[in-house]
């Protein structure tokens, strides 16, 4: 039995359909905050339980239960608010994960536990990122990414084998359509864009931006999941080479929005690209004025946007590899994405 | 000599009376807090009080004549931008009427008076108007463009800007200065040679009120685009640019373009943002001839003037030195 948490979420819930499909004898148990809302699925038993409660809330019954049935752990679930504060991100990604740890631990029959990380725990690195542990000295950009990097820490002193999956951001549900359904920071920042809002963004001119969809995500991860041989490992499910330059994302992103001959005739001036000083100015000064909607406009963008200060090369060889191809190249479905974005209204339309 | 048009002369006046930060709050005059506003570098301001803005604009522009022993009927052009028509003939402290531009008042404008009193006998008049903080920028174009295609030797380009004197002192956590600008455009000249201009309008942010959160976040991109063309049109790179000589904005604000243009703040002319704060009648120039009398600039050096016209307009000046 498969013991899954994050099965509300867009990554885990794709995930579990995958897995399901795939080992038609599977069973799985899902973390869930109110079993009466879970969507019933065959073969798959809602669990009621939260990542903040000891020993994650689970009723005696049914942690003897799954103690006697769970023989792989995937922790999919986190906080991914990235504008949280530490404590906050922490309760959620890192002591939740310990909980986790301490019941894998606990459960006998437990073979391995997959964790469902972020490529970002590579916080302030610059430069080529291995699929490996980061020593976490440069620090990070948003309490998210301290808290996964400290959650990995737990995950690597587990006393079960255990194997690390790094997305990188997960920018829309599949190449092909563009569609989103969950909203994230990134989409967010398409929208300021779009409004006028953003002046400037922080970025190296190297700089590139690592984008996944989540189908590719979630195949990864069933297809990892099950597969052997993989104790100790860790995997960016990223872009890598496939990393879009920033000026080539605005530059395809006002492509888009230009078709709209309203919004082009309004001639609104691409953000122009700044160091991380100069943003930090401009961020210090809007604060000074006091005025209200930029610096919501600016707080939306920074708990993320100097990421793009920092290039980075996300290394994806062993993912590669044992996936048999790459994630998809951003350049061939970013248009989608914003062409969907400018259609829904940022999930505003009717 | 093949024509290089060229800023043969500057000159302005300011109100008398000058006022601190600290006072102009005091007094109800800043939306902003003053600290807020000391932050961003504004120390002083000259509010007019008796002064009207063509009695300033009547002293800059003599103050130009006289210096440059410049006689009044050599002059061909006289481009005069401000606060407009009759308005600009009555004291700060009279309340605006806004009858005066409903009948034939109208009419009595303040460049044919200062051409009359002057004694710019040839001078022809162009007014100027609807450009905010870059009429100067605007006049410097068009008296540049005929001196080339008209064969204008001289043209004295006047802009004077005014806030009534009950009105706030403030504009976008600026600091503004009541004042009046003159400047000789000259068909050719050693010094001072207008190497580049470009100006960006930009027509949707003509509603500066509603849009002011878009303005304020165009500002950057736009500055940075309007300069690059700007030098791109003189053929310098931006490195080259020995000297930034700005508006007086927010000093933050200049801070903040010379970090997105590469530049050094120490090629930053700033010195008169605290003490002056923000003509709007043109205060690059006024900062240019501080600048070259207190021999900062030599000649030769690269100088690089942005202005921005609130609402819609980016302006830069490429002036070799």
């Amino acid at each position: 039995m498969l013991f899954l948490t994050g099965a509300t979420g867009l990554l885990g819930g794709a995930v579990l359909s995958r897995m399901l499909r795939a080992d038609r004898a599977l069973r799985v148990a899902v973390l869930v905050r109110d079993p009466a809302r879970w969507r019933g699925i065959e073969r798959v038993s809602p669990v009621a339980g939260d990542l903040c409660a000891p020993g994650l809330g689970l009723a005696a019954e049914v942690r003897a239960a799954l103690a006697r049935d769970v023989d792989l752990v995937l922790h999919a679930a986190a906080d991914v608010v990235f504008s949280r504060p530490l404590d906050i991100a922490r309760a959620t990604n890192v002591e939740g994960t310990r909980r986790v740890l301490e019941l894998a631990h606990a459960w006998p029959r437990v073979e391995r536990v997959l964790y469902v990380s972020t490529a970002f725990v590579a916080g302030r690195r610059t430069g080529s990122i291995a699929e490996a542990e980061g020593n976490g000295v440069a620090g990070w950009v948003n309490a998210y990414e301290q808290s996964k990097w400290e959650a990995e820490r737990l995950v690597r002193a587990a006393t079960r084998p255990w194997v690390i999956l790094r997305p990188s951001t997960v920018v829309c549900d599949d190449p092909a359509g563009g569609a989103v359904t969950q909203y994230n920071a990134v989409h967010h920042a398409v929208r300021l864009l779009h409004r006028g809002l953003v002046p400037m963004i922080p970025s190296a001119p190297d700089a590139t931006v690592d984008l996944v969809p989540a189908d590719y995500v979630a195949g990864a991860i069933a297809a990892l999941a099950v597969h052997e041989g993989l104790a100790g490992r860790t995997f960016h499910l990223c872009a890598g080479a496939g990393a879009l330059a920033v000026g080539d994302l605005l530059q395809s992103t006002w492509e888009v929005f230009a078709r709209d001959a309203a919004w082009r005739r309004k001639a609104l001036p691409r953000p122009v690209l700044a160091d991380l000083a100069t943003y930090a100015l401009l961020e210090r000064s809007i604060d000074a004025t006091g005025d209200e909607p930029l610096q919501r406009a600016l707080r939306g963008l920074s708990h993320f946007a100097p990421q793009l200060a920092l290039p980075k090369r996300f290394e994806t060889a062993g993912a590669d590899a044992l996936l048999g191809a790459p994630a998809p190249p951003v350049s061939a479905y970013w248009s989608r994405v914003v062409e969907h974005l400018v259609a829904v209204r940022w999930g505003m339309a009717a | 000599m093949s024509d290089r048009p060229c800023l043969g002369g500057i000159a302005y006046a300011f109100a008398d009376e000058a006022r601190s930060v600290a006072e102009l709050g005091a007094a109800g005059l800043l939306t902003s807090d003053p600290a807020v506003l000391e932050g961003f570098g504004f120390g002083h301001a000259h509010v007019a009080v008796a002064e009207s803005p063509y009695q300033l604009a009547v002293a800059a522009a003599g103050r130009l004549l006289e210096e440059r022993r410049i006689a009044p009927e050599s002059v061909d052009l006289l481009l005069y931008g401000g606060t407009p028509g009759p308005l600009a003939q009555q004291p700060a402290d009279v309340p605006w009427n806004g009858g005066l531009l409903q009948t034939t008042a109208r009419f009595k404008y303040p460049a044919a008076r200062l051409q009359y009193e002057l004694g710019l006998e040839r001078a022809t008049v162009l007014g100027l108007d609807q450009l905010a903080c870059v009429t100067l920028f605007g006049a410097v174009r068009v008296a540049r463009a005929l001196c080339l295609t008209e064969g204008l030797q001289r043209v004295l380009c006047v802009a004077s800007e005014f806030f009534p004197a009950a009105a706030g002192r403030e504009a976008i956590f600026n600091c503004t200065s009541d004042a009046a600008v003159a400047l000789l455009v000259e068909r050719s000249g050693p010094r001072n040679r207008i190497a580049g201009a470009a100006q960006v309008t930009k027509g949707y942010y003509w509603d500066c009120d509603a849009l002011r959160d878009e303005i304020v976040a165009s500002y950057f991109p736009t500055a940075v685009h309007v300069v690059e063309r700007a030098l791109a049109v003189a053929g310098w790179l931006p490195d080259e640019v020995d000297w930034v000589i700005p508006h007086n904005v927010s000093r933050t604000s200049w801070e903040i373009l010379m970090g997105l243009l590469g530049l050094p703040r120490a090629r930053l002319w700033a010195g008169n943002i605290a003490r002056r704060g923000h003509a709007l009648a043109g205060d690059n120039f006024i900062n240019l001839r501080d600048a070259l009398q207190g021999g900062d600039v030599r000649p030769g050096e690269k100088l690089l003037l942005f202005a921005y016209g609130y609402g819609a307009h980016w302006t830069a000046l490429a002036v070799e030195a």
